[in-house]
């Protein structure tokens, strides 16, 4: 069982603040949660390799290529239903969903005093 | 004038041709119809501006006599998949304001066929539940009967077709997301295998298991929502390098000698006696259509919620670890340091259930436990996997199952028991876990009126297979006619 301080240690960890009000009813949910899933141990897994990818799928490499703002880049072959490939976006689109900004740089709180 | 809104893919696109209505104002009666229904809650926003724009410029490639699958479908998009321009939130405070400068490649791919997007679809926040419960925007009501759940988390891309006001949506699957929804709300259903359909773009929450998928009111619109958006995509790695058939091909076929997998471990305490009867008369519907029925066993099904409960909230802990106040999304006013932006951004902008998880995950995660419970759960994975490689290696063709163990329940009784909750997803979680392709179709209702699904389940890449058992058991049964009477 989880205590009210480890599942606070938890939300320290996964930069979480729990609502005072929420913190027992979520302690006695994670717990169900645990308790549930931990029924898994009843399960003979010797000699089962951990899946790492459900098709067996590895690894897509290709050259690091810098494409200029706006080009499309060399699309790779497409299945039937081809579309065009992405185009590189601008920073400027790119910081429009940044909270606080001075023109292309993002503004943070002071880090090293 | 019939209703529009209420067309299939097949009439709409005979319409458009022959002239008999113009996209503009197909586009206009879905608008209207959504406002109409609004009180379901299927949006998270309209975009009748973007809508009409892109309608009139169809009309005037239709006048020039240009032709796509797609030409002039009014569609609706999950609001997890990006739409440039057009504010995408995951139905999540966190990203209240978010406006992508980008489209996820299968709304590309739905635009290169033609598709018209009428708006965003409302969900559970960040695709994390099975009533659409957990939304910022509030929950969907289900067309069928507005006190009980749409299911979720594409509580309102189901809810949308079935209420008939567009034909066709894209939501997305990664415990039962697409087919349970599907199923509460009698419309067709379909996740693809695991990399048929490029995740970029799409707001990630548990990236072994997402998978983009369509709904339709019937299997040929399913089918050719599922065309417009399979195939590679460099974009993503995980994507698949393999030929997409042409699906529409499958639809039709015979099924004469084709053999059906029972799992016996699906027909258990716990499935309630309507859904167990719609689901074996349906099995006797596919038998008389010549298809042959055998028991198999997938052992390890009663773990699989288990295993997705452990490998779900790590995956998401991790995935959405990006949402900290500074580059994107909500960030929390005040003077703060900077861990404290993070942490107050976080939790005002996540919701209680997405909170629940990322500590299930960090927990699941953390020193000490990552053997017991990560490790653990992908060798249990393996297991489950290999149930269904065994079954599909010697006995059968295909496994038909029940998608949900109950009919639609109502708002609220569900939403205080989390496990409760969880284990609604208990048929649907292992066909993600092995990465299959599984299709719901509409077979039944309950006597209180609400729909029943029946669930096929196939090899990987085997989606034909669905698509042409699906198509002849609508050919002999009614239940994809059935409309809910908010649809009139």
């Amino acid at each position: 069982m989880l205590s009210e301080e480890e599942i606070q240690k938890l939300a320290t960890l996964a930069r979480l603040e729990i609502e005072p009000s929420f913190k027992p009813v979520v302690t006695s949910h994670v717990n169900s949660i645990i308790g549930y899933v931990a029924r898994l141990n009843e399960i003979d897994t010797s000699g089962v390799e951990a899946l790492s990818h459900v098709q067996g799928a590895t690894n897509v490499l290709r050259e690091d290529v810098v494409r200029p703002v706006g080009s499309s880049g060399e699309a790779a072959p497409l299945g039937e239903s081809a579309v065009p490939p992405q185009e590189m976006l601008d920073s400027e689109a790119l910081m429009q969903n940044v909270p606080s900004h001075s023109g292309r740089f993002i503004k943070v709180p002071l880090i090293v005093e | 004038m019939s209703d529009l809104a209420s067309l299939s893919v097949s009439e709409i696109r005979s319409g458009l041709d022959a002239k008999k209505f113009s996209c503009a104002e197909l586009t206009k009666a879905c608008l209207d119809k959504a406002e109409r229904l609004s009180s379901l809650n299927c949006f998270t926003l309209l975009t009748p501006e973007h809508a009409l724009k892109e309608a009139s410029a169809i009309d005037a490639l239709i006048k020039q006599g240009k032709s796509a699958p797609l030409l002039g479908v009014p569609v609706g998009i999950k609001d997890v998949i990006c739409t440039e321009g057009v504010r995408t939130t995951a139905a999540s405070k966190i990203l209240g304001n978010f406006v992508p400068p980008y489209d996820a490649t299968v709304v590309r791919r739905l635009k290169t066929a033609g598709a018209v997007s009428i708006g965003k679809l409302n969900m559970d926040e960040f695709a994390m539940g099975s009533s659409n419960e957990n939304s910022a925007f509030g929950p969907v009501k289900n067309p069928w009967n507005p006190e009980y759940v749409p299911g979720g988390s594409s509580g309102g891309s189901a809810a949308a077709v079935a209420a008939r006001i567009c034909p066709i949506t894209l939501g997305t699957d990664t415990g039962g997301s697409i087919r349970q929804p599907a199923a509460f709300c009698g419309i067709v259903g379909l996740k693809p295998t695991y990399g048929r359909v490029s995740r970029y773009g799409v707001i990630a929450y548990a990236s072994s298991l997402d998978q983009v998928g369509g709904f339709a009111h019937n299997v040929k619109d399913c089918a050719l929502v599922t065309q417009a958006i399979c195939g590679e995509d460099p974009n993503d790695a995980t994507s698949a390098k393999r030929a997409v058939p042409d699906f529409t091909k499958a639809l039709g076929r015979d099924i004469k000698g084709l053999r059906i997998g029972i799992p016996k471990e699906y027909f258990v305490s716990g499935l309630s006696p309507e859904v167990s009867e719609a689901t074996r008369k349906a099995i006797s519907v596919l038998e008389g259509l010549g298809a042959t029925t055998v028991e198999v066993s997938l052992p390890h099904t009663d773990v699989a919620v288990s295993v997705y409960y452990i490998l779900a909230p790590a995956e998401a802990s991790s995935n959405l670890s990006r949402y900290d106040g500074i580059r994107y999304g909500h960030r929390a006013e005040g003077q703060l340091d900077l861990k404290s932006i993070y942490s107050r951004s976080r939790s005002e902008g996540f919701g209680k259930e997405v909170q629940r998880r990322i500590l299930v995950g960090t927990y699941v995660l953390s020193a000490g436990y990552f053997d017991a419970f990560y490790v653990k759960a992908q060798k249990v994975r393996s297991l489950i996997v290999k149930d269904f490689t065994d079954a599909f290696a010697s006995k059968c063709d295909l496994i038909v199952a029940p998608t949900t163990p109950t009919p639609p329940f109502k708002l609220g009784e569900k939403s205080s028991d989390p496990i409760q909750m969880y284990l609604n997803d208990i048929f649907t979680i292992p066909v993600n876990l092995a990465g299959l392709p599984g299709m719901v179709v509409p077979c039944g209702m309950s006597p209180s009126g609400l729909p029943i699904g029946l669930q096929l389940i196939g090899r990987p890449w085997d989606e034909e297979t669905l698509f042409s058992v699906a198509s002849a058991y609508e050919g002999a049964t009614e239940w994809h006619k059935k409309a809910p009477a908010i649809a009139a």
